[in-house]
């Protein structure tokens, strides 16, 4: 008899006695890896905590509770709208990546050549494999996200949803609507065409008649008080860098909201 | 309160730094026999010895972080009051399960809307202009559809007012007024929330609110179409009339629909809330 201690930790006997399956002892093996050095059992814990509170947070809808859903209530179709324009956000970010490997937001100056960016963009869209229907999508998922974010918008009006608790959502909602609409406008002007060019002499005037500010704006954003290669260049980051942090988190805190307060329905 | 089967309770409940509430009880909740289940426990995890309360907690701290961790301590009593005072029926099963049901319903819906995106791509690719050029202005301007109720507020020129006092010259550029307008649109959205306040939640409820969303809709339609007044085959003038006049016809209409239909819709409410709960 052996004058040693049974070593309790010593979780390699304990497998061979538990007769596990493959995939347990695969499981378990790494498990304890990573456990060895990282303790996650801790931080296992407290998510186990998290989840009995985001649980407790989530009660019986009021339509179950009253019974009301004998009848279909039409407003309910509407309520996918918030998620059908995050969906499209993700088709968008999806093939907008895809489309960033081939494009490049280069101008040489707008005195009627053909630009880099209007070249890359027909080379997208006549050589490259899918590459027409790659920008196909990402512009109309851009267009499906916009409606959709309007529609919510009027969902939420029509039934009353911004009310008392969720005015810091309402608020939130209107940046985030605001934000899309730059998005869609930045993207607008990518291509480079005659349209986008016209579009951003818009856009130029637009912040150039902001009283006292207005010239600090129009150099910020745009560049220069004409759409120019800088212009472009100032678009594209915005673009692809800069909304794409921002919006991403702001609809992770929308959601976020929407999950903690739950969804207000019509009473 | 709604009933006590103890006596000692509502003195137990009080909140003492002393005393703190659990600490004799171990990790049992006290109000546990008064929070109805339909079966077993409510799955709400009371914490147990080991967890410092709020108290404890902030007997450690001054300043701010002491007058915080009161404030938490005191919205834990209140919810934990509200949770005995009412009737709720806290369930077993808190909700539709995630697995697979949940999870196969949204990726069902989600592979739908994504399949109906590449197929609208599919059926109508977007074409590409011509090149820019700064020396040719082409006949029509345009931001895409989602900006043309933005860009329409940017032609209301005419309604610039001007001051007799200034000689009948305008307080400000035309275009300073337009994005001005943008500004007062996106302010006073902002501030619904502020202003309509309250639990009614159906338009048939507040038919003043509704119309106030459909004036809202019908304007930034009709700002969109006077944004295009040069494709439009419509008098500018009638189409400028036309933007603000139908706005209120909308409103007026929808405010009469809804009012009229209020009796009956809140008759039919408010018979089955009170049959469901019978007033006390």
């Amino acid at each position: 008899m052996s004058l040693e201690r049974p070593d309790d930790h010593d979780h390699d006997a304990w497998m061979e006695k538990r007769d596990f399956s493959r995939v347990e002892r695969m499981y378990l093996t790494v498990l304890i890896w990573f456990d060895k050095r990282l303790r996650i059992v801790d931080y296992l814990e407290i998510l186990e905590g998290l989840y009995y509170k985001v649980n407790m947070q989530m009660p019986k809808s009021h339509t179950e509770q009253y019974g009301l859903d004998n009848k279909f209530w039409y407003w309910y179709p509407l309520y996918a709208l918030g998620s059908f324009s995050t969906l499209a956000y993700i088709v968008a970010a999806i093939s907008g990546a895809l489309l960033g490997f081939y494009y490049s937001p280069g101008a040489l100056g707008a005195s009627g050549d053909p630009t880099i960016a209007y070249e890359s963009l027909t080379f997208i869209m006549t050589d490259l494999n899918f590459g027409f229907m790659l920008r196909s999508i990402h512009r109309w998922a851009a267009q499906v996200m916009v409606a959709a974010v309007f529609l919510h918008m009027l969902r939420v009006y029509f039934t009353g949803a911004y009310k008392e608790p969720r005015e810091l959502n309402w608020l939130l909602g209107i940046v985030l609507i605001s934000l899309t609409l730059l998005f869609g406008y930045s993207g607008y002007l990518l291509p480079w065409d005659q349209l986008a060019f016209w579009a951003g002499q818009i856009g130029v005037e637009m912040s150039l008649s902001i009283p006292l500010i207005g010239e600090w704006v129009a150099q910020l954003i745009f560049g220069g008080f004409t759409p120019n290669p800088a212009t472009l260049q100032r678009m594209y980051i915005l673009h692809v860098f800069f909304l794409p942090f921002v919006v991403t988190t702001l609809i992770a805190v929308h959601i976020a909201i929407v999950w903690m307060q739950g969804i207000a329905e019509p009473h | 309160m709604t009933e006590h089967d103890s006596p000692d309770d509502g003195v137990s409940e009080q909140p003492t730094d002393e005393d703190p509430v659990r600490a004799d009880e171990g990790p049992a909740r006290t109000g546990e026999e008064r929070v109805r289940t339909d079966g077993g426990e409510t799955g709400i995890v009371p914490p147990d010895d080991e967890t410092p309360t709020w108290s404890e907690r902030k007997e450690r701290r001054q300043g701010l972080a002491r007058t915080t961790y009161e404030y938490f301590e005191r919205s834990r009593r209140e919810d934990q009051d509200l949770r005995e005072e009412s009737d709720y029926v806290e369930r077993d099963v808190l909700g539709f399960p995630t697995w697979p049901h949940e999870v196969v319903r949204n990726l069902a819906l989600t592979s739908f809307f994504v399949g109906m995106l590449v197929f609208l791509a599919a059926a109508l690719p977007p074409h590409i202009g011509a090149p820019a050029n700064s020396g040719v202005t082409p006949p029509t301007i345009l931001p895409d559809w989602y900006l043309y109720w933005s860009f329409g507020l940017l032609k209301l020129g005419p309604l610039n007012p001007d001051l007799a006092l200034l000689g009948d010259q305008k307080l400000m550029a035309d275009r300073t007024f337009g994005v001005l307008a943008n500004l007062v649109v996106v302010g006073a959205i902002a501030v619904v929330p502020f202003i309509n306040k309250g639990s009614a939640r159906r338009p048939v409820e507040q038919p003043f609110w509704a119309a106030v969303g459909v004036f809202g809709v019908i304007l930034s339609v009709t700002l969109a179409a006077l944004s295009i007044k040069n494709l439009l085959p419509l008098d500018s003038h009638l189409l400028f009339d036309l933007t603000f006049l139908l706005p209120f016809v909308g409103a007026f209409i929808t405010y009469a629909a809804l009012k009229s239909m209020r009796e009956g819709y809140m008759f039919e409410l408010n018979r089955r809330y009170y049959r469901l709960r019978p007033p006390k």
